[in-house]
């Protein structure tokens, strides 16, 4: 039987692996922002009291947010120091991914194969089972 | 009223979903309307029927490269096409300069930030358009 390019075990350089994360994470603080966004679009419609609370939870996003930028920027630096000979065993890594979305586009961006796990209504980010 | 290019629709033709998604978001975040596609036969296609104000490009698109797309905004938008700038890793010297003469208008190399990316786009968005000269065949 030929293995097919899924069968194949993923192969990947650490830098590789280190920017992905990189962009995963600078993906999650963009989310933050919107929803920084969102929260503070809600603010004017709320009663004094729960404008307080929403204000803490925007400070907090905030703060979550600029946690985000900065792991992200320490990943991608470290990815740009590492030598390009250096491998990581991106197959185990991956499986332990829960989330499909987020398996796939590790994946992919790894140089692995889509399994169109984006299209589907239950391939959310959103791990709730 | 200083024109800073807001509620302008920018077009990102980017293979990564998750550079793409990001860069969707921060441009909606700051009040753009961004448009993704994930390959350049798709940029190709809605260039057909959307004139966007800016594009960003990733030059190593797959099927059909980011010069293609420079190609064909230039074609669609006789040699006056709007601002462009053209993303990848390690871009060389000769890659920019072929980018530049098929109308790009800045180039941003990988790996880059949300940040980066939207100051970017920013002061993209502040060049006038500009006529392309020369068209490499």
């Amino acid at each position: 039987m030929t293995a097919t390019a899924r069968d194949k075990p993923l192969e990947a350089s650490l830098a590789g692996a280190l920017d992905v994360i990189a962009w995963e994470i600078e993906l999650a603080g963009a989310r933050c922002i919107q929803l920084d966004t969102l929260i503070g679009a809600m603010l004017n419609t709320l009663s004094p009291e729960n404008q307080a609370q929403a204000l803490e939870g925007l400070h907090t996003v905030d703060l979550l947010s600029q946690h985000l930028t900065g792991i992200s920027a320490f990943a991608r630096e470290l990815g740009e120091g590492v030598s390009p000979e250096l491998e990581a065993r991106v197959d185990e890594a991956l499986s332990k991914v829960s989330l499909g979305a987020l398996a796939d586009r590790l994946t992919t961006a790894l140089g692995g194969v889509e399994r169109g796990l984006n299209d589907g209504a239950d391939c959310g980010d959103l791990d709730l089972f | 009223m200083q024109f800073d290019g807001r509620s302008s629709k920018i077009m990102i033709a980017e293979s990564d979903r998750t550079i793409l998604e990001m860069l969707q978001i921060r441009l909606d975040v700051a009040g753009y309307h961004p448009i993704g596609v994930r390959n350049g036969a798709a940029a190709l296609e809605l260039l057909q029927h959307t004139r966007p104000d800016a594009m960003i490009v990733e030059l190593n698109l797959p099927d059909v490269d980011g010069y293609e797309v420079l190609k064909a905004m230039s074609a669609y938008s006789n040699r006056v096409p709007p601002p462009a700038l053209i993303m990848g890793r390690g871009l060389s010297m000769d890659a920019i300069k072929r980018a530049i003469s098929l109308g790009a208008r800045d180039c941003l190399a990988k790996p880059f930030s949300g940040a980066d990316a939207l100051d970017r786009v920013s002061r993209l968005l502040k060049m006038k358009p500009q006529a392309v000269k020369t068209v490499l065949v």
